[in-house]
Order: C-alpha cells, then structure tokens, then sequence
C-alpha cells in the first residue's frame, strides 16, 4: 500500500452538544480509552496505508494533542506520516470551510509523485474495515471513483443522515442517491471513497464549477444523479455503527458493553491503536460494586458502577454510585454523589451536587472542568 | 560531550527460585503489578532521574528480555542525545566469554563505558522493585567526591543477614561491610545500587580481572578491595519501599503490597512514572455478575467471576462463577467457569480448568505455571 495516502475526513462532525464545543466530534473520547477518530486511523494501519492526511475542521489543538507524531498509527515512522491539516482561510468561515477546500488548500501535503490512489473516510461511521480488497476491487473495475456502502436495517432510523443509494442492474455502478429512506432493508453510503489519482484532482476542480459549499460526499452524489460520474460500487459487510447525535453516542457507547456486540467492532487480528498514556492498572477498594462496566488503567474505584464506562485516571470515592453513565478522563465523583442517565467531561470534580441525573432520552452533560 | 551519569542495569541473572516464571524468560523480564516487568522500575527511575544512556546487560535467556528493551523507546530513551542498547557476552579476540560475575560483566564491557566518555557509572540491578530517583544520591557522592557512594536501606535485625550490611560513621561515610553476616554490627543493608567514580573503577576492574583468586562480583570483591585500600565510600540512605522479588513467596507478597497501598504505583499527578509496554486492548471490563474488591487490574481483562485481593493483568479472562482470591494472575491466563484460585501465581498464558480447585485453604503461596485440568462433577 505504499502507492496510497489516505484521508481522514474530520469535516463532517455531528454535533455531541457541549462534548464537541471546544473539540472535533473525532476527538471525543470512546469507550474510556479511545478518541472516536482512533477507528478509522486503524482502518488504515492494518490496511498498511502509511501515509495519512487528517482534514482537520477546527479545533485543531485538540487533534495535535491526540494524534502526537502519529507514532500510535504508524507502522514506519520514516517512510510513513500522519499530517493534519487545515484549510486556514476558512477557519473563521464555517460555511466554507469543506473538506473539498480543505483539500485544494493543502494539495501539497497529498499530491507526491509515488502515489496512485486515495482513500478518504470519515470518522462518525465506526466499523472495521479493510481497504486493502476495496482497493483491489477498485483497480480491477477500472473505474475512477469507488464508493464504499453497506446494506442496513434503518427501520429505527439510526441511518437517516446517511445518503442511501441505488445500485444500477449490473450491480457494480450506483444508480443514484438521495436522502432519508426508512426502508428496513436499505443500501447507504459510508462516505468512504477510493480515487484514482486524477479523479480526486479532478473532483475539486469540479466542486468549483457547482458550488463552493459541497463536500466530497455531495460533489460524487452531485456528479451520479446528473450522470457526469461514473461510480464503482463496494459493498461493506461488517457491522456499522453510526453516530449522529449524543443520544446515538451513549447508547452504541452503551451496547457495546455487551460481548458479542463488541465483538462486531473489535475483530481478531484487527487492533485498534491509541495514544499511550502510561497509566497505572486500576485500583479496585474493598467496598467496591462494579457490574457491567469498563474501567480505563488510573482509576481508583471505591464506590459503586453499573452499565457506566469509566475512564482514564477517574476516582470514584466511597459511597459514590454512577448508573448509565460516561466519566471521562481525571473526573472525581465524590462521596455520596449519584449520577445517572449523564455524562462527565474531563477534569471534573464532582461533589457538592450530590444528584447528577439525566434521563435515557436526554443525557445530562457536565462540561469539562466543572467544579460542582 | 562528557556524560555526568550514565547507567549500566544488570539484567543477567536466572532467577532460580522464581522457579517455572524464569524457565524461558529472564527475571527481569518477569511480569509485576498487573502491567509491568520488573526491569520497568529500574529503568524508569534511571530515566526520571534524567539519566539518558542506559546500557543493559544481559545473560540468561536474553531474547524476550532484549526485545523487550529494544531501543528504549518504552520509557522514552529515542530522544535527542539518548541511547540505551542491550550488552550480552560476545565473542571476541581472546575467545568466548559469559559473564562469570558482577564486576565481570563491567569488565567485559569497558570499551563501551569509554565510548559514552561518563564521570561516574551508576551500576544496578534490574531485577527490583522500587521507585526511587538518583539525583540526591548523586549529589552525595559528588560533593562528598566519594569514590563510590552505595545506597543502602534499614532492613530488621532479623532480615540482616541476607544481605550485605555497612556500617557506617556519623557523615555516612562507610567504615566496614559485612557480606551476610551471621552477628550484623549495623541495620543498614547494600541495595546492590553503586555509584562509582569510572576512573576508579576502571582501574580496579582491570586489576580485578588480572586476580586469579577473584570471583569478579562487587560485593565479595571490588567493595572490600576499595574499604582495604582506603578509599572513600559513601553511603546513601534511601526510605522508600525496596524489594528484591526472588522468591514466589515475595513476587506474591509484593504484588499485594500494591492493593494494600504499601507500594502506590504512579497516578497522573506523580511525576515519578514507571514506563512500559502499552497493549492494544479495550478498558477492563466487569460483567453483570461480576464482584471486584481490594484488586488492581489492567486493560484487556475480562472479569466475570469474583475477584478479592487478586492482581489482574492484561487479556486476562476469568469466566463466570470463578473465584479468585489473593491471586496474581498474569497476562492471558485463562480460569474456567466455577474455578476457584486461592493464594497463587498464576504464570501467563495458563488454563485453569472449568469447577477446578486450586490451592485452597493452602496458607502457602504456589506457582501455577502449567494448565489445570478441569474437573468432572456431578
């Protein structure tokens, strides 16, 4: 995969409310150890993609802070690099500020002589997947462009901001795409696509004839329904989970508790990578209760914790309980205090308050670094 | 660029009575506190002391413990100016030769000292646990200008004649050494930490080496050698927690004195880390039915069982109705549905299995290094 540079695509961030006001929707922590971006980044490390370019929306800091030199990632750490970049121009124009941009305004970060192929993904559509058989798939149906999707159940409609798709009869190019189909049985893009060199050079330049404000994802939907592209169609076949909103991240956050859930995510052979923090194992007290829950390494637990993910460096005190809830990194829950239905941020410290409780529609979030 | 303090880590030794832990591995490669090697702490606290080259020696089984080491990047030794390599016995113009001794093994090793140009060397041994930093010690030997400063720690009445004991004078300089002495004159026991001056000791290593009667080992030889000759010799006392984990008894005992906060490992506001390999797994988890109590665990571990003062290390599974207690379970063992553990060490990678009874009742702490069958019930 040495001819490939892939493209993790911060630029579509759903919204988590008061988790993603200081940072990007990739940057928020997972299962208490992970940052949701850890997922793709791996997607391409076990694929052997090298080479990654971050497109980084905003909030930049945040994605320095967690990628560090990428080392985490890499499987060279000199003939491979993780670069983020970000479309300067833009920062302050959000309505602007595309990934299409993105990519225009850093064309050298990507464009090098030895590559062949791009692939770009985007981070809120959490699965496993290898692009090495895509790629092949790619290069054999001599197509420009391939779009990655995948057949799901949206009856509950957990895929509704996905754009569903429609395969022509020979089942290899999409038909079209259009929004919202609550089918029970529906093809969706991942908005992960494969480039053929020129054909990505050649989208920015098209997404300049149409309008400013498309993305990649509706230049190539742009480019199908007016019959100007032709697009390859790869079917993916392992579970996706979607996030869109604080309501979708608790409870995949929360289903993913349960072992053969998890096991749709998390695949032999298929490790996900992080940044190393260098912390202890955790300490459990004697008086702890801890049922149905992951704790992260550093935390000291003394008190009680059902169906909750705790983690980083989280002290939960004696005479503490934490029910359906999320603590992340360095949170203490003091004595006596109950929380429930919520979320906390990093660098709380929770004691005065001693009722902390949301409800399984409307989880509470306590921002980062809130002293209450 | 002269080096104030460089570090060689002597990470050659067996280990026998870790008994099946060190068959094919090792001792300080044996794995501690649920996450760590033992080799971890001494390294960690020659690199929070700001030492950057650290060589390690190494002799016994060497291969695990050698890629372990690597280049040193685990405890961030791949920085500008840093260097750490692993030194085993070579072959060499004059033949082929192990390592016969402590001092020895120095020996052996004097063109690579030179190459890193050090005032002093600071020797220690790879195989203890302790977190201690060395920028006081050092400073005792410099402005003492000490020709090896030794740090030494108050060990009982009872304990002392398992070690080597100093006797010091009221400044702390060392008067007299005793090599595990039936009738002890002093409480303050060699740590086996030295801190020397490298012209000295060069000197005397090369003397050493030409001394037929010599068993080229720090303790019997080259310290008294020093005392006779009238060197000075500096004490340095340390007051933390010290152990030499030789036996599974005191691997065991130590590993507990984490949960009874005997020995606190770091936590985000210590700067004294203790560095080591990350593993690429997911949080802990605990199951429904699930009891953790008095333990420390680390990623990876899936715990669905009961678990009561048990040290739980990564990619641990203990299925449900397990019970584990006093037990350190070391990384990927595996104990079966309705298994009970009590008092043991349970080597990596070994199956316990399913409605298996093992050591119970037994006040004795026992190695568990090969599969346990399961058993039949009724």
């Amino acid at each position: 995969m040495s001819d490939v540079v892939g493209f993790c695509d911060l630029h579509y961030s759903p919204s988590l409310d008061a988790l993603t006001t200081n940072r990007p929707f990739g940057c928020v922590s997972f299962l208490g150890r992970y940052g949701i971006i850890d997922f793709t980044l791996s997607n391409f490390s076990n694929s052997g993609i090298n080479r990654v370019v971050i497109l980084a929306k905003d909030n930049i800091h945040s994605v320095i802070d967690h990628i560090q030199s990428g080392q985490a990632w890499l499987n060279n750490t000199k003939t491979g690099f993780i670069q983020t970049v970000i479309n300067e121009r833009c920062i302050n124009n959000p309505t602007f500020n595309t990934d299409v941009a993105n990519l225009a305004a850093n064309i050298a970060a990507f464009n090098l002589p030895d590559v062949d192929y791009y692939v770009l993904a985007p981070v809120h559509l959490l699965t496993s997947m290898d692009f090495r058989p895509i790629i092949d798939a790619h290069i054999q149906s001599k197509a420009k462009i391939t779009m990655v999707y995948a057949t799901v159940d949206n009856s509950k409609g957990q895929f509704k901001n996905c754009t569903s798709i429609k395969l022509d009869k020979t089942k290899k190019y999409i038909k079209s795409t259009r929004m919202h189909d609550n089918a029970s049985k529906v093809d969706v893009s991942l908005d992960t696509f494969i480039f053929s060199k020129d054909a990505l050079l050649d989208l920015l330049r098209m997404q300049k004839n149409i309008s400013s404000l498309l993305s990649v994802a509706d230049v190539i939907a742009f480019g199908v329904n007016g019959g100007t592209l032709k697009v390859n169609a790869y079917r993916h076949t392992n579970k996706v989970y979607p996030i869109f909103s604080l309501n979708d991240y608790m409870n995949t956050s929360f289903e993913l508790l349960n072992h053969q859930e998890r096991n749709h995510l998390f695949l032999d052979n298929w490790p996900i990578y992080t940044t190393t923090h260098d912390t202890p194992p955790s300490l459990y007290g004697p008086k702890s209760e801890v049922k149905n829950s992951f704790i992260a390494n550093g935390s000291i637990i003394r008190g009680k914790v059902e169906n909750s993910i705790i983690s980083r460096d989280v002290t939960v005190e004696e005479g503490a309980s934490i029910k359906n809830s999320i603590i992340f990194t360095r949170t203490t829950v003091g004595k006596d205090v109950h929380i429930e239905n919520a979320v906390c941020d990093k660098d709380c410290n929770i004691r005065q308050v001693k009722n902390v409780v949301g409800s399984s529609d409307e989880y509470l979030i306590i921002s980062k670094g809130e002293n209450i | 660029m002269a080096n104030e303090l460089i570090a060689v880590v002597l990470a050659g030794g067996k280990g026998t009575r870790l008994e099946a832990l060190t068959r094919k591995n090792a001792k300080p490669a044996v794995s501690f506190g649920a996450k760590y090697r033992i080799i971890d702490f001494s390294l960690s606290n020659c690199v929070n002391s700001g030492i950057t080259t650290i060589g390690v020696l190494t002799q016994y089984e060497p291969t695990q413990l050698d890629s372990y080491v690597g280049n040193g990047e685990k405890w961030g030794l791949n920085g500008l100016h840093s260097l750490m390599t692993t030194l085993a016995p070579k072959q060499t113009d004059e033949g082929l030769a192990w390592y016969s001794g402590t001092a020895d093994a120095i020996t052996q090793n004097i063109d690579w000292i030179d190459s890193m140009d050090p005032e002093n060397v600071l020797i220690l041994s790879g195989d203890h646990i302790y977190k201690m930093t060395f920028n006081d010690m050092l400073w005792t030997h410099t402005s003492n200008n000490a020709d090896v400063t030794i740090a030494v720690c108050e060990v009982s009445p009872e304990e002392a004649p398992r070690f080597g004991i100093m006797v010091t004078d009221d400044k702390g300089q060392i008067t007299e050494f005793q090599e595990k002495p039936k009738v002890p004159k002093s409480n303050l026991a060699s740590m086996g930490i030295y801190m020397f001056k490298w012209s000295v000791l060069r000197k005397l290593l090369k003397e050493d080496h030409k001394n037929p009667d010599s068993e080229h080992d720090f303790g019997k030889d080259i310290i008294p050698k020093m005392l006779n000759s009238g060197m000075k010799l500096m004490s340095y006392e340390y007051t933390g927690y010290w152990r030499d984990v030789g036996t599974i008894a005191s691997l065991h005992q130590a590993n507990m004195d984490i949960i009874d906060g005997v020995f606190t490992l770091d936590s985000f506001y210590d700067s004294n880390k203790i560095y080591t390999e990350d593993t690429y797994s997911l949080p802990h988890y605990v199951g429904t039915k699930g009891s953790v109590k008095s333990t420390i665990a680390n990623q990876g571990a899936i715990i669905l069982g009961k678990s009561d003062y048990c040290v739980i290390s990564n990619e641990v599974v203990m299925e449900y109705d397990t019970v584990c207690d006093r037990c350190v379970i070391m990384a990927g063992a595996y104990i079966g549905k309705h298994a009970k553990v009590h008092n043991a060490i349970i080597a990596p990678g070994v199956k316990i299995g399913e409605y298996a009874e093992v050591n119970l009742g037994n006040d004795k702490v026992v190695l568990i290094s090969q599969d346990v069958p399961a058993k039949e019930v009724r």
